[in-house]
């Protein structure tokens, strides 16, 4: 009983009218992007059917045909759940081995960026920074850019990029160090490492000789969910079950960080320390969601901003909005990238992008000064 | 007439490392090494390769109000980054109840030693109750919530800054006094026997200068906390302070109680002022020009 009160005290924030706004409307955003998603496509079925394939009882009632599509062939024949899921009618294996795991891959990513995000904001107490700003982006798009220039093989693409990113986070880490970092120089560093991982990216970028390659290139570069699956879900969910709560966890320290660092210590915080370790947990978020999907932008930036705006900088809640509306903008987002230019479709990246872009230029217009944390 | 009790020692045309409070013929009757709540001896603090502070031996009494003066770069707030453990000392040791600041575990500093900064930011949207509560840092483990002990102690430390009316408002609503006074509450909170102040009132208007000091005078008469306060204003710090350390290019000049240490001499070669200083009911410091 006791115990219960202490999750519960450690981990969820007191709702408010705002932060239960946002959680309902990011809740609704994500279904009905969705429904949309699952419903259009190649594949076109009235929304009768889709209701149908969703709750199939031939799904439903059969442990085993979920535990397959869910852990996939191998998984399930390994742990003795295995059953042949072609008794399944057609619409009910479209929407259930490739439409519903792309919602669901969606919404993990965009949950991990906006986590990700949050706390790369507190770190660096800067309300612009993303989840890419230490290095993260640019070490994970070279070491992609070399897995497939050396044809190292498509199916280690996720943990190149989880490597690269964590290697070039390292390395910012090194770079910024001297007796000790602070934000500014994390940041300064993040560039440096950047600009020299880029450089090399591009450089490697020009001995890729197929078209094809070039494109798997581009879609990782510019962050697309096309062809992901349940393998993709099993693959985000393991870090996204450690990340969730642990942010929420930490969340009074990124509280008491974003008081400044002086304070911090002098509340006993040991404060590289914390910072560290809060960065390798945002890494880790980000790794999670650039190992399925890429490099997504502007997610892991928009999301937490505009949470802030709504429910303020109390990072329970914070990181709570983020859970919700991180979902609610990468679903949404994937929507029209499958399905906005009708045939082909665009990386996720692309319309985030799209998206940030004038939500900054609204922003630009409307406040005065960007000072304020 | 203005008194000038230590004409005798403060040659003017004696460099000030001269005139050191180890004198001991100020000192008052205890041994203020025994009575120490913060002591600090052959320090050395600075940054990189430049040293800027440099004394022998500095005192902090127990249960009294310490005020560091000294014009701008003798080193007053490096000293107190010292005392913080914020700094480790180039040489020397800086020690809080006979144990070293810097072996303490900072959880276990925090609970014994507060620090209140010059100038203080929070983010926009978190009220004086929230950003308060944060002084409870160093009680709480990683998962502990807010206790009723916790919540006790905000309270207290609430009502004693006289901050009770602003409690569900945005830090980013007040003025800078009342923010001041917020972060004076939140140090409060942290419940410690020592708290160092880093010029607290620097940039209040008068009524919040005082308000702060009425504070600080209070928690240090009711609940006996030791306050070491670095303070810009010479004539505020005689009036507030038991005792005062005068910094001079990164030494002790002279250590004593006000009217002991604030003297014209002392404005003279510590601060190159040229001032009239009484002593009637007030200390009061009347400038006159600078000298060169």
């Amino acid at each position: 009983m006791s115990r219960q009160f202490r999750v519960r005290d450690a981990l969820l924030p007191e709702v408010d009218r705002a932060l239960a706004l946002t959680m309902v409307a990011s809740t609704v955003a994500v279904l009905l992007g969705a429904l949309v998603q699952i419903r259009y496509g190649g594949y076109q079925m009235p929304f009768e059917t889709v209701w149908r394939a969703l709750f199939d009882r031939a799904v439903w009632t059969s442990p085993r045909i979920l535990a397959t599509i869910l852990l996939g062939d191998g998984l399930a024949q390994t742990l003795g759940v295995f059953r042949d899921t072609s008794v399944l009618t057609d619409a009910t294996a479209v929407v259930w081995t490739m439409r519903l795991p792309r919602v669901a891959v969606a919404a993990f990513v965009g949950m991990n960026l906006a986590v990700a995000g949050a706390i790369f904001q507190a770190i660096t107490r800067n309300e612009l920074a993303s989840p890419y700003i230490l290095g993260v982006s640019s070490g994970a798009g070279f070491a992609v850019v070399v897995t497939i220039v050396f044809s190292l093989g498509t199916y280690l693409l996720p943990l190149a990029a989880a490597v690269g990113g964590t290697g070039a986070f390292l390395l910012v880490y090194a770079v910024a160090w001297r007796g000790g970092t602070t934000p500014v120089r994390l940041v300064l560093a993040g560039v440096v490492v950047g600009t020299i991982f880029n450089s090399l990216q591009t450089g490697v970028f020009y001995f890729i000789d197929s078209n094809g390659a070039m494109r798997t290139a581009v879609s990782w570069l510019a962050g697309s969910l096309t062809g992901v699956g349940w393998t993709d879900v099993r693959l985000v969910i393991v870090p996204t079950l450690l990340v969730v709560p642990a942010s929420l966890v930490a969340a009074r320290q990124l509280d008491v960080l974003l008081l400044g660092e002086r304070r911090a210590r002098s509340l006993g915080m040991r404060v590289e320390t914390m910072r560290f370790a809060l960065s390798a947990l945002a890494i880790l978020a980000t790794a999670a969601a650039v190992a399925v999907a890429g490099l997504v932008g502007f997610v892991g930036l928009v999301v937490p901003h505009a949470v802030r705006t709504a429910v303020g900088s109390d990072y329970r809640k914070l990181l709570t909005g983020c859970l919700f509306a991180g979902p609610a903008l990468v679903v949404v987002a994937d929507v029209v990238a499958r399905l906005g230019l009708g045939g082909t479709q665009v990386p996720v990246g692309v319309v985030t992008g799209l998206v940030g872009g004038p939500y900054f230029l609204l922003l630009l217009r409307r406040t005065e000064s960007f000072n304020e944390f | 007439m203005p008194q000038t009790p230590h004409d005798d020692t403060d040659d003017a045309s004696q460099p000030p490392e001269a005139a050191d409070a180890t004198d001991g013929d100020r000192v008052t009757d205890e041994d203020p090494v025994d009575s120490a709540a913060l002591l600090g001896s052959d320090l050395e603090l600075g940054y990189g390769d430049t040293t800027v502070v440099d004394c022998e031996d500095i005192v902090v009494p127990e249960g009294e109000v310490t005020a560091l003066v000294g014009p701008n770069g003798s080193g007053k707030s490096t000293l107190l980054k010292g005392f913080s453990a914020e700094l480790d000392p180039d040489a020397g040791t800086v020690l809080l109840d006979g144990e070293d600041v810097q072996t303490r575990e900072p959880k276990q500093l925090a609970r014994e030693l507060g620090l209140l900064a010059q100038e203080n930011d929070a983010p926009g949207g978190l009220t004086v109750g929230d950003l308060v509560a944060h002084g409870r840092y160093p009680h709480r483990g990683f998962l502990d919530p807010l206790d009723a002990d916790d919540e006790a102690h905000v309270d207290r430390a609430i009502d004693l800054a006289g901050v009770d009316h602003l409690r569900d408002t945005p830090i980013s609503e007040l003025s800078g006094g009342q923010k001041q006074l917020a972060f004076v509450a939140m140090a409060l909170a942290q419940d410690t026997d020592v708290l160092l102040l880093d010029e607290p009132t620097t940039y209040l208007d008068l009524h919040h200068q005082l308000r702060v000091m009425e504070v600080v005078r209070t928690l240090n008469e009711d609940r006996d906390v030791t306050v070491c306060v670095v303070l810009h204003d010479l004539q505020q710090a005689a009036r507030f302070a038991d005792y005062l350390v005068a910094l001079d290019d990164g030494g002790v000049y002279d250590w004593g109680p006000p009217e002991d240490v604030v003297t014209e001499t002392l404005l003279a070669n510590v601060f190159g002022v040229d001032a009239a200083v009484t002593y009637d009911d007030e200390p009061r410091i009347v400038p006159r020009r600078p000298l060169d």
